[in-house]
């Protein structure tokens, strides 16, 4: 053998030798001995507020959102603002929110669906889909999270997780203003922390606290369940054509009489 | 016993409505613009069925009384959902004549809900529509 051929003999098994440990470190991460929970695959909300109207295979599932605990000075607004949206719904002129415009929710709101999500698990990163408005947030394990002020403000926000015994742990912080959960307003200084866990194993509960010093009198915390969906493949979801808009007294408008003009 | 029976089935009708109902919010947008006490049916023939997301669209022109052709825009939910209950793009096509059940704009222009539709050869599609039990079938009344 020539020193050219031993050298690419070499090349190769260590190739081989730095796959091989590439995937070890992806089994123990995801599916080995001293095992975290597989939580890949597509999921379902159930329970109240579902899509699905809450056909869960898990008679226990979590209790509605409670209100939020605002502090007294956006308590009021947040309050005339919710019951001025139930009017207008009531009236059949629905004020226009952020999916009239195609907006996605962004966090926390993705997780409440309504259509389903998929979960990947890989060894550095946990990256959730919700099919609605094909919105992607990452989650990437055990990196330090970072101050509020160093990130720039997103709909997803910056996500770090750990696996403590059989929960994923995962803080996020740096979500848009704008990005509003249930109306809910919020400072940059907000954080979400999730504890993702399956209470059953095809039942996974994500119970969500938000902490936000400047609106919120102490944290909020509510839970989304959801089942597994063992045969559902994600399907695509492009707002094509939005013919809905928001018109200028805010509220939601139709648009008649054929697709949008071609690009 | 039976009684029993009946108010078990009242409440459980009721749990079920009330959270059903709570999804009318989880929606692209509100179902609120379309007419929830009555429906209006739509026959005619089928110039377009747009598969498209947000919703999909059925554009239709039927024969108005005075004897001119009309339009009628269609919406119906997300394709994802039309998906899931078993619809797909080919499920109507254009030039086919249908007869459409539809909660109509309460705006009064041309256009409503899709609740369901019979096709040419009689199968009748049921529109996947969040909270569809919230909506009031009202007896046949031809759009003219």
């Amino acid at each position: 053998m020539t020193a050219a051929a031993w050298v690419a003999a070499a090349a190769v098994l260590a190739g081989a030798a730095a796959f091989a440990t590439g995937a070890d470190a992806q089994s123990a991460a995801v599916g080995g001995a001293s095992a975290v929970p597989d939580i890949t695959g597509s999921w379902e909300r159930v329970g109240p507020g579902a899509l699905a109207g809450g056909q869960g295979t898990d008679t226990r599932t979590p209790p509605p959102v409670p209100p939020p605990p605002l502090k007294a000075a956006y308590l009021g607004e947040w309050r005339a603002r919710q019951q001025a949206a139930r009017e207008a719904t009531a009236k059949g002129q629905p004020i226009g929110i952020n999916w009239v415009n195609c907006l996605p929710d962004g966090m926390p709101g993705m997780m409440q669906g309504p259509f389903p999500m998929e979960i990947l698990q890989t060894r550095d990163q946990v990256t959730i889909i919700q099919e609605s408005f094909t919105q992607v947030r990452r989650i990437l394990m055990n990196r330090p999270q970072k101050k509020s002020d160093e990130v720039d403000p997103t709909f997803y926000g910056h996500s770090v997780g750990r696996w403590t015994g059989d929960t994923l742990v995962v803080e996020t912080v740096g979500i848009k203003e704008e990005v509003r959960y249930q109306n809910v307003p919020h400072s940059s200084a907000m954080r979400i922390t999730e504890r993702i866990r399956l209470a059953q194993p095809s039942v996974l509960w994500d119970e969500i606290t938000i902490e936000d010093p400047e609106t919120l009198e102490k944290p909020w915390t509510f839970t989304f369940a959801y089942r597994r969906m063992p045969n559902y493949t994600l399907l695509e979801y492009i707002c094509e054509d939005n013919r809905e808009y928001i018109d200028e007294k805010g509220l939601q408008r139709m648009r008649l009489g054929g697709p949008a003009p071609a690009r | 016993m039976q009684r029993g029976r009946g108010l078990l089935r009242r409440i459980i009708v009721g749990v079920v409505f009330l959270t059903v109902g709570a999804t009318a919010v989880i929606a692209h947008h509100s179902f609120a613009v379309f007419d929830h006490s009555q429906t209006v049916t739509v026959t005619g023939t089928v110039t377009r069925f747009q598969w498209t997301n947000p919703h999909g669209f059925l554009e239709m022109d039927y024969r108005a009384a005075d004897g001119s052709t009309k339009h009628y825009t269609i919406e119906l939910t997300s394709i994802n959902m039309l998906s899931r209950a078993g619809w797909t793009s080919r499920s109507v096509k254009a030039g086919e004549t249908v007869k459409a059940m539809v909660a109509p704009l309460l705006s009064g222009e041309p256009g409503g809900l899709l609740l369901e539709v019979t096709l040419g050869d009689g199968r009748k599609l049921v529109s996947p529509v969040p909270a569809a039990n919230t909506f009031t079938r009202t007896p046949e009344k031809e759009l003219r």
